[in-house]
């Protein structure tokens, strides 16, 4: 696992109390239980600090498209981190 | 004392959850998230091992508005999803937004849970606020609040006014919108004679208008600081104005204004600024519960001026113009002195001789803060936490109402764990910032600001003296007649109707039934013909201690029924209860009642008046539950109590 994967998966074990969480590209908002906008926006604000990175705010309507799940976020988040590097 | 060495992953002990708050406490933000998620872990395992209900407690424990959103997210995690329990009855409250409530929610409800406030959360979708309160059978409605907290801001602000309008025009649509806002406010008063906390409007960055915004009236910078001024201006006294324009100026109009949260999520303001925002609403509501601190004890060495002074001598110290350092100490003896003026009670809490503690006071000329200006100067080599117990026992407040800032994190925390009803704010290294830091934990929040604030500080400590009289006084009475106690005696009137809410709102001891009631409620009862209301003022030759008492009483028949005594506990042992029986006989007699009834009401705080009744005659009349009743006969026989107080006018 990488290293950016580790830490989104720590980020959601977080935020969605879940310490047993194990992350999958594939899931959506629709397959987690209690992925509402109120946990949407915690992980957003988890992961801009967490990071250190600042969403632009068409990267932030991304992840919440239709069809948008954990791979596309991992996606965004690579793009970013190696963009600072 | 408590060293990060060891520090251990469960909270199976008090001193292990107290290691690792400390650790979290003491964290600077390079090393905070890691300490963050040690607690985390352990309150985990605390959950699974000891119960939610340990868990609960140290989470709440750990709750301060130092940490970050997601930090008190997690927390929250610990408390219940719904905070009322069904035991305890909650205050309910409804939580209106302009933008969108639900984070803003989450970490009011954290901060409500450590500051043990047990509140019913109703929220309404976003935007809706207008519609919540003007419909009737709305969500609102059938959940009848009792604290309704408008969080609106400038974008909930109708047009602005067009940019070629002038003065008279501009000022004309300032008061129909404000005119809107009242008009909500007295609709949630009169439906629900719920208090209003109100938010004012915050002023963004990027002017259109650049310099000029401050002269040119239909500016938005402008027209929105003139809201604010009219807000301020027209808000009734059931309306409590949250500052939030003070709030985004403090955090940084750029943390503030992150538009982003806005547009993607319709949040208020920028992530981080939610903690402070949703901490000094609940420091507003717990102002309106009368649960702000009252009193502020300070360590000496290196917290009011540098260095150790049984060392260095009075003249060794930092202290003023002499020193960067010195101005530093002087500037928070100065923010002291002020929270002083207003109001809060200052004492003295030092390890030190009592005589070399007291002389930089007596011999320096550039110290802020005098000796006269503490209520309470305890200094000597007991440990912190019983002096604070003592000091809360002289001031005759209880613990919960002091709030400790000692520079020692080794004091900090044998106080957070000896005496944890204590407020105990993390003190910064630097003295530059020891304002700031006591400012961040808004323990002070008042909701108005009566003469009797004004002269309370001054009135704890002319207490302590009267005390020392009272314990050179060899007899009681002789001290008493010394004192020339004029009792002024007069109904609830507009004068003081402010002044008796607030005495009804925060007497806990000294109060037989414990019946809280808003503004609105007092203002009917003082008008009503069924009730008589008795407030009574006391001033003695060491100064006036205002407004002391009130009594309302109902009548019914032949009975005159006293619904509420209350007193404040500084005038305890001075005759003021046999004073106030008294007048009670006086107005049974005139009006023609029989007899007179009471009950007393037992609540954790009020032992101390459990034998009131019986102490001033009244004969046992039964019992409901756990309350008492007590019954007095009006007839022609029945003398006056003795007492030291000479009436004045009615």
């Amino acid at each position: 696992m990488t290293d950016t994967r580790a830490r989104l998966q720590g980020i959601f074990r977080q935020v969605f109390d879940d310490p047993a969480l194990e992350l999958r590209d594939e899931w959506t908002a629709d397959d987690v239980d209690g992925w509402d906008s109120l946990r949407h926006t915690e992980l957003i604000i988890a992961i801009e600090k967490a990071f250190g990175i600042r969403f632009a705010i068409a990267e932030m309507a991304r992840t919440r498209e239709p069809g948008s799940n954990v791979g596309t976020l991992l996606e965004l988040l690579r793009t970013k981190v190696d963009a600072r590097r | 004392m408590i060293g990060s060495a060891a520090r251990p992953d469960t909270v199976a002990d008090v001193a292990g959850a107290i290691a690792l708050l400390e650790d979290l406490v003491q964290s600077d933000s390079s090393t905070r998230a890691a300490r963050m998620q040690d607690l985390l872990r352990a309150l985990r395992t605390v959950a699974t091992t000891r119960g939610p209900e340990d868990a609960r407690h140290w989470a709440r424990r750990a709750i301060s508005p130092l940490l970050d959103y997601s930090s008190i997210s997690a927390l929250r995690t610990f408390l219940p999803p719904r905070l009322a329990s069904d035991a305890a009855k909650p205050v309910r409250l409804a939580i209106l937004g302009g933008p969108t409530t639900v984070q803003l929610r989450r970490v009011m409800e954290a901060f409500l849970a450590s500051e043990e406030i047990i509140a019913e959360v109703y929220e309404c979708d976003y935007g809706l606020f207008r519609q919540e309160i003007l419909t009737p059978g709305s969500g609102l409605d059938r959940f009848n609040p009792d604290i309704v907290f408008v969080a609106t801001g400038a974008r909930d602000v109708g047009d602005l006014p067009a940019a070629d309008l002038g003065e008279a025009e501009v000022a004309a649509i300032a008061e129909t919108e404000i005119a809107g806002f009242a008009a909500l406010w007295s609709i949630a008063h009169a439906k629900w004679n719920a208090t209003i906390i109100q938010n004012n409007f915050e002023i963004g960055p990027g002017s259109s208008f650049g310099h000029l915004a401050l002269r040119h009236p239909a500016a938005r910078e402008n027209y929105l600081d003139r809201l604010n001024r009219l807000l301020a201006e027209r808000a009734p006294a059931s309306v409590v104005l949250h500052d939030v324009r003070g709030l985004a100026a403090e955090a940084g109009a750029r943390a503030w204004f992150d538009a982003r949260f806005y547009f993607e999520f319709k949040m208020p303001c920028g992530a981080e600024c939610l903690v402070t925002y949703a901490h000094s609403v609940v420091a507003v509501i717990r102002a309106i519960q009368g649960r702000s601190r009252k009193a502020l004890v300070l360590d000496l060495d290196n917290t009011l001026w540098g260095g150790p002074v049984g060392d260095v001598g009075p003249g060794g110290i930092a202290l003023g113009d002499g020193s960067s350092e010195g101005q530093a100490f002087l500037a928070f003896q100065r923010y002291a002195r002020q929270l002083r003026a207003r109001g809060v009670v200052l004492a003295v809490c030092s390890k030190n001789d009592a005589d070399k503690a007291r002389e930089p006071f007596e011999t320096r000329s550039d110290m802020a803060l005098k000796l006269s200006d503490f209520a309470c100067f305890v200094a000597n080599w007991e440990n912190k936490a019983d002096n604070l117990r003592e000091i809360a026992r002289r001031l005759e407040l209880g613990a919960d109402a002091l709030v400790f800032f000692d520079d020692s994190p080794v004091e900090r925390a044998l106080v957070r764990r000896l005496a944890p009803e204590v407020a105990v704010p993390d003190v910064p290294e630097d003295p530059s910032d020891y304002v700031q830091a006591l400012a961040t934990g808004r323990y002070f929040e008042t909701t108005a600001f009566t003469r009797e604030d004004a002269a309370r500080a001054q009135s704890y400590a002319t207490n302590a003296q009267r005390r020392e009289l009272a314990d050179a006084s060899s007899d009681l009475r002789s001290f008493l007649a010394s004192l020339a106690m004029r009792m002024q005696v007069s109904p609830v009137s507009a004068l003081n109707i402010e002044r008796v809410t607030q005495l009804l709102n925060k007497s806990n001891q000294f109060n037989l039934t414990t019946r809280r009631m808003s503004l609105a409620e007092v203002k009917e009862v003082g008008a009503h013909p069924e009730w008589r209301t008795l407030t009574f003022s006391l001033r003695d030759s060491l100064g006036d201690n205002g407004l002391i008492s009130v009594v309302f009483l109902r009548a019914s028949e032949d009975t005159l029924t006293i619904d509420t005594w209350i007193m404040s506990c500084r005038v305890l042992q001075r005759g003021v209860e046999q004073f106030v029986r008294n007048e009670i006989v006086a107005l049974a007699r005139r009006d023609g009642f029989r007899r007179i009834s009471g009950s007393y009401v037992p609540t954790a705080k009020n032992r101390m008046v459990e034998h009131h009744y019986a102490g001033l005659g009244f004969q046992p009349a039964g019992t409901e539950g756990s309350k008492t009743l007590w019954v007095l006969p009006v007839e022609p026989g029945l003398a006056d109590l003795a007492h030291f107080i000479v009436g004045e006018g009615v």
